[in-house]
């Protein structure tokens, strides 16, 4: 699967960096960088569990 | 089509709106969503119903998120009111100011500002919570997150008071309120930049909309919004917090051991006493929700406070406990429309949540009240007989 972000909607809350640190993180800037972008395994569990907390609904997977 | 199952509730009756969580159960156990021919509405009561709803803005519609056609009138052109994709552009400038990395140089001012209040307090020996602490604090960060002073600082609590009860149903409370909304309106449409002092937020804002970054008019909308949501609601989950750690001192006793717990202790408090009832939807088709049919217009009422305590997602739900860090829960919304301010509201209660712990041993609460309100459900007065400073 494949992490998507929607880039405008996002606004740098961060619940998902702490739901899967390996996978995302936020820049110096507050910015979001999705670091491993194709997952699976245990990473797509991190993957599913950072796209639910996202409170704005800015991420989502999609089949690779 | 079957049709949702009815029930004879009166979702603003005053019993309810002061303690609602009898009637969010009995609802919730019903039917995920139920007719209340009373409030000619549709509420939602279960969690994973409520968290689909909301992500699903082009079937479920903002346009009349209030619970009278006044308000919705008066909100038109307003983020809160607006569907994608005309809200995504009014979002982004509501929001701009309010991410956690704009609002990132606001951390230690607003914990310094917290320390030094929590700390007259308990030197006090015994203080009312609710004016001394829960609104003198919100009302100060956002006055000065925005910049003003003077006679608007003193009205900002019936302004943003006033605010959320209109969004209610055309009642006693909504019609003695418009007329103090409309003062907060009638400010916001007048004040300049030069109003708001220099360096803050609020006078970005406006050179912002000089400089053409934003449509012309737009700040004036924008500071609307900032006292419309971020007044009330703080101030209902900061009373919160007091009232929860003085009847659950344990509660307190492992966050004054866990310094680490402090953004969930405050996620906890947010799920199990939502500061907002309830908010609106429309359906803007027939939609089947939980195997009923709601009919297209149909007002929705969705039931914050009754989806957080929903055991279909939540362990013992009912049970208050600051280990549990509740990051999904619903008080804040979700999806394109969640709360623009969480960011700030986080700051300023994990801020209290901390200065609390680090200074605090125990507290003795007595005489809690609560008056019935539309909107946000929060603590009216609330004595601190005795505080025990760590």
């Amino acid at each position: 699967m494949r992490i998507e972000l929607d880039r405008p909607r996002c606004e740098g809350h961060g619940l998902c960096e702490e739901a899967a640190p390996r996978l995302m993180h936020l820049d110096d800037d507050g910015e979001l960088l999705i670091d491993v972008p194709e997952v699976d395994g245990a990473d797509l569990d991190a993957a599913k569990a950072a796209v639910r907390v996202c409170p704005v609904a800015a991420l989502r997977l999609a089949a690779a | 089509m079957t049709a949702p199952t009815e029930s004879a509730i009166d979702i603003w009756d005053d019993d309810i709106l002061v303690d609602p969580y009898p009637a969010y159960a009995a609802l919730r156990e019903q039917a995920g969503v139920v007719h209340l021919p009373k409030n000619d509405l549709y509420v939602l009561t279960r969690y994973d119903i409520i968290r689909d709803v909301l992500g699903d803005p082009s079937t479920f519609s903002s346009t009349t998120l209030g619970f009278n056609p006044m308000v919705n009138e008066a909100l038109q052109g307003t983020s809160l009111a607006s569907d994608p994709p005309v809200h995504t552009q009014l979002r982004a400038t509501l929001s701009e100011n309010l991410t956690p990395r704009a609002l990132r140089g606001l951390k230690v001012t607003i914990d310094e500002k917290a320390d030094k209040l929590v700390a007259e307090l308990v030197a006090s020996g015994s203080f009312e919570a609710i004016d001394s602490l829960a609104r003198a604090f919100p009302l100060e960060i956002v006055a000065d997150l925005i910049g003003f002073s003077g006679h608007v600082k003193d009205n900002m609590l019936r302004w943003g008071q006033a605010a959320m009860q209109v969004i209610g149903p055309l009642n006693q409370r909504t019609q003695e309120s418009f007329p103090i909304a409309g003062e907060l309106y009638g400010w916001c449409s007048t004040v300049t930049g030069g109003d708001l002092t220099p360096g803050s937020i609020g006078r970005g804002i406006f050179d912002a909309e000089t400089r053409g970054d934003i449509p012309e008019g737009s700040a004036g909308h924008i500071i609307h919004q900032y006292l419309g949501a971020g007044v009330d609601t703080t101030i209902a989950s900061i009373g919160n917090i007091v009232a929860l750690f003085g009847r659950h001192p344990e509660q307190l006793q492992l966050v004054r051991e866990n310094p680490e717990l402090v953004p969930a202790a405050f996620a906890e408090v947010l799920r199990y006493w939502a500061p907002l009832h309830i908010w609106g939807r429309t359906a803007t088709r027939d939609v089947e929700i939980d195997g009923v049919t709601v009919p297209a217009g149909a007002q929705l009422g969705i039931l914050l406070g009754a989806g957080n305590r929903d055991a279909r997602h939540y362990e013992n739900p009912d049970v208050f406990d600051v280990t549990r860090n509740p990051v999904d829960h619903l008080s804040f919304g979700y999806g394109p429309h969640g709360c623009a301010g969480q960011g700030l509201a986080k700051l300023e209660g994990h801020a209290i949540v901390s200065a609390l712990a680090r200074q605090v041993k125990s507290i003795t609460i007595t005489d809690e009240v609560r008056v019935p309100s539309n909107m946000t459900r929060s603590i009216d007065k609330l004595h601190v007989a005795k505080v025990v400073a760590a």
